[in-house]
């Protein structure tokens, strides 16, 4: 008999159980996904850099051509070094590769070129395997390289240096911990240890310099980093928790899809909440006819969890099934760059899913508590009327001159505002992620931070042969008479420009009787007053420095302290004069003057060139200039506008977008969800009115526009509040993220339009569309269902 | 003059791949003026005949003549507008609209309407005075809740007025109350008769149908006979004795 009673309930009440099957299957996908991500993106770069072996400390160098010092007669005398790993490399330029029709490839900063047998740190392939080998002629690439060049395993690109010219067949593309975040993304190439010795014997004036990798485990980094100070040559020298910081963008996405699942399951319970109250409400009526024949209250609350149960399971399962692609599709543009894992297997998800099915069953026993209270009559009573009356009419129809469906439909939101307020709040929270994103994404694709990575400028372009082919002793000059050539030229084709560039160098800087490996950013032919301070004034000659924020932590000087700095020339004072902020090396950097005695042969990396148009163009006139600077620049060397710079700077931007649309697509899955569930159990609830409405003579069209108010009503409400509350939303959770990237003040790019019209209007449309196609079924009551509504 | 003529209306139920004939060729007329009363035994059909004569629900096969016009031709929409401005239901559950007032209830056809193109004050005052004159002005301002089942069926008498129909519909519209609240209900029926508004209804009380000028007794989907009270009779307890007997003559 009980069972009887449950699948008849099954079958007769499908619409309202599917639902609730849907909301439990959606609950359990983003609890079991959500909590194993949690998992995964707390211990993210830790066990990636684990599996990898970076190891505490990081030094990479380069043969500057001068010292014949390396890392073997350095390392071993640093007595806090408990052991270390070095490997060989070669630097070379993009203009160096090109594929084998003689196109170019998609490349930007330094790339490095290693025989794979000798590297020391571990490389995955893309289902995250250790590469081990390659065979001669073949090559793995940096996953960037991989994916910008589109290629496919089997292609093949050349690399042509001096004499030596070799083809070589792409085996795939690799996850590599040191380089592979999206801040630094250098590219990695691995080779044969034949290939590579071809090129590092090659004795051709234009044979490429080669260089080092250390990886350092030690417990005392500080003592390290002091004593590498003065090692020649050195490009980088960084802490593993700089790496870690590069990666912050990876986990920015990590983060907000983490964000994601947990509103998810909010929503998720929420919704779960209600319908199973709505639908336990809804069956009143039975419960009094239960109660009337003398079932005991025990025995019909066990007939809901069973049904709850049954629900619960069902939907678990699936749910459990699907978290695994879900979890994997959330975090797949991290899992891209990164070796993702945990280290517990499926163990989250299923506690997940047991999360799930409990909790299910605990609303459905909090919800069918009332049934103890009830006695038969009160239950009859409720059944009839779905809920117990109470003072309920909140406008006055007679007062107004609204139309009465829109007087109806403010009427009937306003006297059950916990109803709406449960689905407005659910929208809202959806909503309100998708406008934090949108903020970000139009920051970021916006030139509003290019003051933190140099003075800003209205063309960029890189030509790192050209800059590379600088690094050495008397480079100023010919740094000097290329940035007059190329005023020059443009001045002559009608562009008259000034034309600088900013320098970055590693030197070894004192404070409070601590020394630092710290990188420091000159501009060549700009003086430091064209950039963005954000408090003190200027460095106005060479023993005058800016600082930021970070490492004004990290030395503990302040404006005002002296710090030593040896350009290598000798120690030399340097009063601080200003903070600043950058995003250049996540903020750990100082700004020097440019009469700062420093020298190119000393030059770490480079920013890109800059222009400056002198003449005042207009934005339309700088895009057309854009072009013809292209051609005068020739080899399809990149030439950016500000915003194009920034972007390519933040080349986390295209994954914020797809997350961005991610947000948009779950926010539209949910409010879908809602109404649909939402409209059908009004439906279900109002079929007497709307019998009703259709006697006294409202037609089908006016009882659907009636429900679709509603919707709007609260949808509307929603974005109102979603847009108020993104603003102060995107600083309260995206500033600190930037914040960690250096940007000490940071101001975000809001677009009215975006915010306030574009994706409420969206999210209108579907919620509307939603109510409308679902409102559909009310023509299926008909006035005569008057008769026959108990 | 006939202000509807139903004619060989059929109605057919298909349930369980079985059909169910619930009206077999009904054919009668109503006159302007007329109070007529269906009754019959349960399932005879009474309810379903109401509901296609009246054009809330589509019959098989048969033609409506109203206002000269055959509704079974009408669409939804225009089927609604004839509900809206024509005609008036009142059944036997008191069904309103949850969220509104007394008075707004009443008040909603007329606001949905556009026959009656007059400001919304003076809709509201019509309202008001027909909630007077029914004696339920007093919980105007009330929620549904708080009336009596006698109270609420005034409303409902009141609401289904309030576009001036030509005819009254109504469904059981004592079933549900108790015997004062069926006389009050029944007096403010017959004095809208009187005033000019046909009416037609389902009963199963013969108190109730004895106050109307014929009656039409349905069973098994045919009208197997017709009552009409004798005008000379002013007696109501005589006018029901007189209907019961033919009731009795009936099989009732």
């Amino acid at each position: 008999m009980f069972l009887r009673i449950l699948k008849k309930d099954l079958a007769r009440k499908k619409t309202m159980n599917i639902i609730i099957v849907i909301f439990v299957i959606l609950a359990s996908m983003f609890v079991a996904s959500g909590l194993n991500n949690v998992i995964t993106v707390i211990k993210g770069t830790d066990y990636f850099f684990d599996q990898a072996g970076i190891g505490d400390y990081v030094a990479v160098r380069k043969d500057d051509g001068v010292s014949t010092e390396t890392f073997e007669d350095i390392i071993p005398n640093i007595k806090e070094i408990k052991s270390y790993r070095i490997e060989p490399t070669l630097y070379t330029t993009k203009e160096t590769l090109y594929k084998e029709d003689n196109s170019e490839l998609v490349l930007d900063n330094t790339i490095m070129v290693q025989p794979l047998s000798e590297t020391k740190l571990v490389f995955f392939d893309k289902d995250n395997n250790p590469v081990k080998t390659v065979e001669e002629g073949h090559a793995y690439v940096s996953r960037k390289m991989f994916d910008e060049n589109d290629f496919k395993v089997g292609d093949k690109f050349v690399m042509e240096v001096g004499d030596v010219k070799r083809t070589f067949i792409v085996d795939g593309g690799i996850k590599d911990a040191l380089f592979g975040s999206d801040m630094i993304s250098n590219i990695r190439i691995l080779i044969h240890k034949t290939d590579y010795d071809a090129y590092k014997n090659s004795t051709h004036k234009n044979a490429l310099k080669g260089g080092e990798f250390c990886y350092i485990d030690t417990d005392d980094v500080n003592a390290v980093d002091r004593q590498l100070a003065n090692t020649p040559g050195m490009l980088l020298a960084r802490e593993r928790g700089t790496f870690k910081t590069a990666y912050i963008m990876n986990m920015i996405v990590a983060f907000i899809t983490l964000i994601l699942s947990v509103c998810l399951i909010i929503v998720a319970f929420v919704v779960l909440k209600f319908t199973i109250t709505l639908t336990i409400t809804e069956e009143y009526r039975e419960i009094g006819v239960m109660k009337a024949i003398g079932i005991k209250n025990g025995k019909i609350r066990s007939l809901y969890l069973t049904k709850y149960l049954f629900i619960a399971i069902i939907g678990s399962l699936i749910g459990f099934g699907l978290s695994f692609p879900f979890g994997a599709l959330l975090l797949n543009s991290v899992s891209k760059a990164m070796v993702l894992g945990n280290g517990l297997g499926i163990l989250p998800n299923v506690i997940g899913v047991a999360v799930v099915i409990l909790t299910t069953l605990g609303f459905a026993w909090l919800s069918t508590g009332k049934v103890k209270k009830a006695t038969p009559v009160d239950a009859i009573r409720n059944g009839q009327t779905g809920e117990r009356f109470k003072k309920k009419s909140k406008l006055k129809l007679s007062k107004g001159r609204t139309d009465s469906t829109v007087f109806m439909a403010c009427n009937d939101v306003l006297s059950s505002p916990k109803k709406y307020i449960t689905v407005a709040s659910v929208f809202a929270l959806c909503a309100a992620f998708v406008l934090v994103m949108t903020n970000t994404v139009t920051t970021m694709k916006g030139d509003g931070l290019i003051d933190s990575f140099s003075a800003r400028s209205e063309i960029y372009f890189s030509d790192q042969e050209k800059q590379m082919s600088m690094m050495h002793e008397g480079g100023d000059e010919e740094l000097k008479e290329y940035l007059t050539k190329v005023e020059t030229d443009l001045g002559n084709l009608g562009m008259p420009c000034h034309a600088f560039v900013d320098a970055q160098y590693i030197f070894p800087v004192t404070s409070k009787g601590q020394e630092y490996n710290i990188s420091c950013q000159q501009g060549k032919n700009i003086t430091t007053d064209k950039y963005v301070y954000l408090e003190g004034s200027y460095p106005r000659n060479a023993n005058e420095v800016a600082i930021t924020p970070i490492i004004s932590e990290k030395i503990d000087a302040h404006i005002g302290d002296t710090i030593t700095i040896n350009y290598g020339t000798g120690p030399m004072d340097c009063t601080v004069t200003a903070y600043f902020q950058s995003m250049n090396l996540v903020g750990e950097v100082i700004r020097i003057h440019e009469d700062a005695p420093t020298s190119l042969k000393d030059c770490s990396s480079w920013m890109a060139f800059q222009l400056n148009f002198t003449d005042n163009p207009g934005q339309k006139e700088i895009e057309a200039r854009k072009d013809r600077i292209k051609e005068y620049l020739g080899n399809g060397r990149d030439v950016q506008l500000a915003w194009e710079f920034q972007v390519d700077c933040l080349s986390v931007v295209p994954t914020m977008e797809l997350v961005q649309k991610l947000l948009l697509g779950i926010t539209l899955v949910v409010v879908v969800l809602v109404v649909v569930l939402m409209e059908r159990s009004f439906i279900s609830n109002e079929k007497s009115e709307i019998a009703i409405l259709k006697a006294i003579g409202f037609k089908d069209r006016r009882i659907i526009f009636y429900h679709m108010l509603r919707f709007a009503i609260v949808t509307i409400v929603a974005t109102i509040v979603a847009a108020a509350i993104s603003i102060p939303l995107t600083h309260l959770t995206i500033a600190p993220i930037f914040q960690g990237m250096g940007m000490a003040k940071m101001s975000f790019n809001i677009d009215p339009l975006q915010i306030f019209l574009l994706y409420p209007a969206i999210i209108l449309g579907v919620s509307l569309l939603t109510a409308f196609v679902t409102s559909l079924v009310t023509k299926s009551i008909k006035s005569s269902d008057t008769a026959s509504i108990e | 003059m006939a202000i509807i003529e139903a004619r060989n209306l059929c109605k057919t139920y298909i349930v369980d791949k079985r059909q169910n004939n619930v009206l077999k060729n009904v054919s009668f007329q109503v006159e302007k003026g007329e109070m007529v009363a269906i009754m019959g035994p349960s399932g005879s059909g009474k309810s379903t005949l109401l509901y296609s004569v009246s054009g809330m629900d589509r019959a098989t096969s048969g033609e409506v003549m109203f206002d000269g016009k055959d509704i079974t031709k009408l669409n939804e929409n225009q089927l609604a507008e004839l509900r809206l401005n024509k005609m008036g239901f009142i059944f036997q559950q008191m069904f309103m609209m949850k969220n509104l007032s007394i008075l707004d209830n009443v008040l909603l056809p007329a606001i949905e309407s556009k026959k009656d193109l007059s400001p919304r004050k003076e809709k509201v005052v019509k309202a008001e005075a027909l909630m007077r004159k029914l004696g339920i002005i007093e919980v105007a301002d009330n929620d549904i809740n708080e009336v009596s089942g006698g109270q609420l069926q005034r409303a409902c008498i009141a609401r289904s007025m309030m576009n001036n129909p030509d005819i009254l519909f109504a469904d059981e519209p004592t079933g549900a109350l108790n015997r004062q609240s069926s006389i009050e209900v029944m007096d403010e029926l017959t004095k809208l008769n009187k005033d000019g508004t046909t009416i037609m209804m389902v009963t199963h009380d013969s108190k109730v149908a004895a106050r109307c000028s014929r009656v039409l007794y349905i069973i098994d989907g045919q009208i197997a006979g017709e009552f009409n009270a004798n005008k000379d009779i002013v007696d109501q307890k005589e006018k029901e004795r007189a209907l019961k007997n033919w009731l009795m003559e009936m099989g009732w």
